[in-house]
């Protein structure tokens, strides 16, 4: 009973410390703008594919 | 009035780049900066789960070059967040991340139906159409028929999102021969159909007669190819622009009667009277609401104002008609909210200076320009035309008489569509009503945006000099070309309001790092 409580107590820690490592990422990710800054890298590379991959039917 | 121990509210300019962000988001104090961090993650997560999850909302990204413009969603709220603090941030979360999930449902919805994307044929049947200036009260008796509006999509929220976004438009339309001086906004959404970019889906198409000479170019170029080459019949809603006249009431009920028939007949579906009462109060619930917070404006603590009072009366207003009861639970939080804030004398800036009424058509590419006034030079935006629309509550209860005065109260809300409401209709609700507002919010200075291609307010630059003289009121004109920063960039906006307070206030900013700022590359 108690190896299973103990197995109990370190996979909850486990996961308290993973939901703590991956709130701290995700915070500096936040607050260090990363999403935009790759979501802007991004762009230029989309504009490329637009502008050279897409067939349109331009017209008036 | 001013709030020294608001927490990390100085130098705001210094978190801008040279390049399209900025460099870090705002430390707003321990217990604000993890709000912001959980609507942030919220955010994220609507995104992913109503759009990104999807492979055909991942190949309409290849497709559509104005879907580029949705990367930036979260910057666009932080531009309109800046500075905020407590129920002021909170407030402007409520509505910018339904916005957000809203925007994020139009786009899944748009794709599902789109010929070219997911082609669910049996959902595109029951889609109807409507322009970008459509009051979508005409849809309130049709709870089974989904209204989309493609240019919301394509180019009315890529510009909120990112001040470029429309010039690879505006320079098709151009190309193809249509004029260079009207509104880039209908001509950005020519150009969007000209260029082949606009989805393909819909029983039908409904669109209005709004606003101006660009407006009805624009939807007859659109309404072309939807017709002639798309097989989508279009119904022209013209409604009447003389809108305060008691004389055209009945032929504006009558083009509504013929819209609803219209509807009826490419949907197969009945206009359904029980839905339309349940909208209705929705609707009057909004306009309580509203009018709750321009009352709380008129005091010296001011709560739903500038950004968070304009986005979401636009978008609440016109594209949600009481459709969607989330709105209303918005709406009664965001009340809430303020009381509690009134209550607390709580201030949006470190210091308030100056009460100012904002006038004209905003510039749609510097839309958060409302909070760079009040961190830059202290000038609380108490209110702005666009959000100065119907105050009358509407017929709610399902009677007969009730039925008929339905008909009317759809056709007056179309009437008072945002922006129609105040650049036609005549002298009095564009000039007079103004000075009413300057008195009424007791306000010492006028910003009047002078969009440089909108002929509706341009003949009147006289007159509002006029009677600003007359009243010893501070007017200060904000020119732009609303979809278009190259004819007048955001500095260029600023540096209006710059020389003004500089020169004729003889003021020093409140925070002089947002003087001035390199942001032509930004978002």
């Amino acid at each position: 009973m108690m190896t299973l409580i103990k197995k109990l107590l370190s996979f909850l820690l486990k996961l308290v410390l993973i939901a703590v490592a991956g709130t701290a990422l995700l915070f500096v990710v936040y607050f260090f703008n990363l999403d935009m800054k790759l979501t802007a890298a991004m762009e230029p590379l989309l504009t490329w594919f637009y502008d050279n991959k897409v067939k349109r039917d331009q017209h008036l | 009035m001013k709030d020294e121990n608001r927490i990390g509210t100085q130098n705001l300019g210094s978190l801008y780049t040279n390049g399209r962000v900025r460099s870090r988001r705002e430390w707003r104090g321990i217990v604000d900066t993890a709000y912001d961090f959980s609507r942030w993650l919220h955010n994220w997560i609507t995104m992913f789960r109503v759009v990104l999850v999807k492979p055909r909302n991942i190949k309409a990204m290849f497709r559509y070059r104005w879907m580029a413009s949705y990367l930036a969603v979260p910057m666009m709220i932080d531009r309109h967040t800046q500075g905020l603090r407590n129920e002021h941030l909170r407030i402007c979360h409520e509505e910018q991340d339904l916005i957000v999930e809203d925007v994020a449902k139009l786009l899944d919805k748009l794709f599902r139906g789109d010929r070219r994307i997911g082609n669910d044929r049996e959902f595109s049947s029951k889609v109807v159409l409507v322009d970008e200036n459509e009051m979508q009260s005409v849809m309130m008796g049709f709870p089974t028929v989904v209204p989309l509006s493609r240019e919301i999509a394509s180019t009315y929220i890529p510009v909120l999102l990112n001040q470029r976004a429309a010039l690879h438009y505006i320079d098709v339309a151009q190309e193809y021969g249509l004029a260079g001086d009207v509104c880039p906004m209908p001509e950005a959404e020519a150009g969007v159909s000209i260029d082949d970019d606009a989805p393909v889906l819909g029983c039908c198409a409904v669109q209005c007669n709004t606003t101006c000479d660009g407006s009805l170019m624009g939807n007859s170029v659109i309404s072309k190819r939807l017709e002639l080459e798309d097989g989508i019949p279009v119904f022209q809603l013209a409604t009447p622009l003389r809108h305060r006249e008691d004389d055209v009431q009945e032929y504006a009920a009558q083009e509504i009667r013929n819209a609803i028939a219209f509807i009826e007949e490419h949907t197969g579906e009945k206009w359904d009277w029980t839905h339309y009462f349940e909208c209705a109060k929705r609707v009057n619930y909004a306009t309580k609401c509203r009018l709750e917070w321009l009352e709380i404006n008129r005091t010296d603590y001011p709560q739903v104002f500038g950004s968070n009072l304009a986005l979401y009366t636009e978008t609440n207003y016109m594209a949600i008609s009481g459709r969607l009861k989330v709105f209303e639970d918005a709406d009664r939080k965001i009340t809430a909210l303020a009381e509690k804030a009134f209550k607390k004398k709580r201030m949006a800036a470190n210091e308030y200076r100056h009460r100012a009424i904002i006038w004209g058509v905003q510039s749609h590419y510097y839309m958060d320009f409302l909070v760079w006034l009040l961190n830059c030079w202290g000038i609380v935006p108490l209110t702005d035309m666009l959000s100065m629309v119907n105050t009358r509550m509407i017929a709610e209860t399902d009677t007969p008489e009730n039925r008929e005065q339905a008909i009317y109260d759809i056709a007056w809300l179309t009437e008072n569509m945002i922006m129609r409401n105040r650049t036609h209709g005549g002298y009095k609700v564009l000039l007079d009503e103004l000075w009413e507002f300057v008195e009424e919010f007791n306000a010492d200075m006028v910003i009047l945006w002078e969009h440089m291609s909108c002929k509706a307010l341009d003949g009147m630059h006289g007159m509002f000099e006029e009677k600003a003289r007359e009243k010893g009121i501070h007017l200060v004109w904000v020119s732009h070309d609303l979809f278009d920063p190259r004819v007048i960039s955001r500095q260029g906006v600023r540096d209006q309001i710059n020389s003004y307070m500089r020169t004729v206030m003889n003021e020093e900013p409140v925070d002089p790092s947002l003087e001035i700022l390199n942001d032509v590359e930004s978002w």
